[in-house]
């Protein structure tokens, strides 16, 4: 595998990640742990609420999308050295059990890190349902690995 | 003596600007960072505690996600803790963004943060005939006083209805 350093990304360039399916225990699993809210926790109180069916944390969904762009960065060789801000994050629809996730990562912008191990892009961050609607969007800065150090 | 503060059921309208909350403090232990890390953020640094010291962070550190996922577990505890009055919570409707999120120092395993939110604005808009928005500044220190993380969350909130208004 051929590593990639910051130097060796473009703006413009584009990844797609594999597709992760949210079961309902997955479901159960995270907000037991990290969001114990009744439209987390119990299907009924999820078709009342604002979200009309059992749905995922927000936050679920969105530990999703970073298990996915690590993935996709690793197969890429890329050495993510890690996240450091998001500068927008929307969450546009529920996260129902089944659905299956799929992100694509664009990169917007590189700027560099005086003095430091790495430097930064910026990426725009979109995660689709099997429907191909968007679930959530976000734009954050990332911190790549600009020599061999790691 | 002052109300108590039954903050989850409260309308929108109840809600003051201003208001702040020091509402939890947590400790990431190793093995929560790694079972994580494993699941949500395979790095190294996230998952190896032997492995994390030969990178930049000099040893195991948590994932953001992780730091951002205590904050929401803190936040529904402190809720529970003072919701009296309506058993589903529904006048807290979802987080619908996020704006200015940074994760600012690591945080790493026996680190103790404290998290905090101000509620800074109360936008003009209503979303679907019945939730207002309210946004809240959160930030969260460490056991040294530094900040470590912080971000701006709007989150619905269910406006009261008319026919209560005229009461």
């Amino acid at each position: 595998m051929c590593a990639r350093r910051w130097a060796d990304l473009a703006v413009g360039e584009c990844f797609s990640t594999n597709s992760i399916t949210i079961s309902r225990s997955d479901i159960f699993e995270f907000a037991a742990d990290f969001d114990p809210q009744p439209y987390h926790l119990d299907a009924e109180a999820g078709d009342n609420s604002i979200f009309g069916g059992l749905c995922a944390s927000g936050w679920h969904v969105t530990a999703v999308m970073m298990r996915q762009l690590t993935d996709t960065f690793m197969d890429q060789g890329i050495y993510l050295v890690g996240s450091s801000s998001v500068r927008h994050l929307r969450w546009l629809k529920p996260v129902l059990a089944d659905d299956a996730l799929t992100s694509v990562i664009s990169i917007t912008d590189k700027f560099t890190a005086p003095e430091a191990e790495f430097d930064y892009i910026e990426c725009q961050v979109e995660v689709d349902n099997q429907h191909g609607e968007p679930v959530i969007t976000l734009s954050t800065s990332l911190m790549i690995g600009s020599e061999d150090s790691r | 003596m002052d109300k108590p503060i039954y903050i989850r059921s409260r309308w929108f309208e109840d809600i003051p600007v201003g208001e702040f909350h020091v509402f939890g403090s947590y400790t990431f232990s190793e093995k929560e960072m790694v079972d994580f890390g494993k699941k949500y953020a395979p790095q190294v640094y996230h998952t190896d505690p032997v492995g994390a010291r030969d990178t930049i962070y000099r040893g195991l550190i948590a994932s953001g996600w992780h730091i951002s996922a205590v904050w929401m577990r803190m936040m529904v505890d402190y809720m529970e803790r003072f919701a009296t009055g309506v058993q589903d919570g529904r006048r807290n409707g979802a987080g619908i963004n996020v704006e200015d999120l940074h994760w600012i120092k690591p945080v790493r395993p026996g680190h103790t943060l404290t998290y905090t939110y101000e509620i800074i604005e109360k936008p003009e808009r209503v979303v679907r005939d019945k939730w207002g928005i309210i946004r809240s500044r959160n930030e969260a220190f460490n056991q040294y006083g530094e900040l470590v993380f912080s971000f701006v969350i709007d989150i619905l909130a269910e406006r009261r209805p008319q026919q209560e208004q005229a009461q």
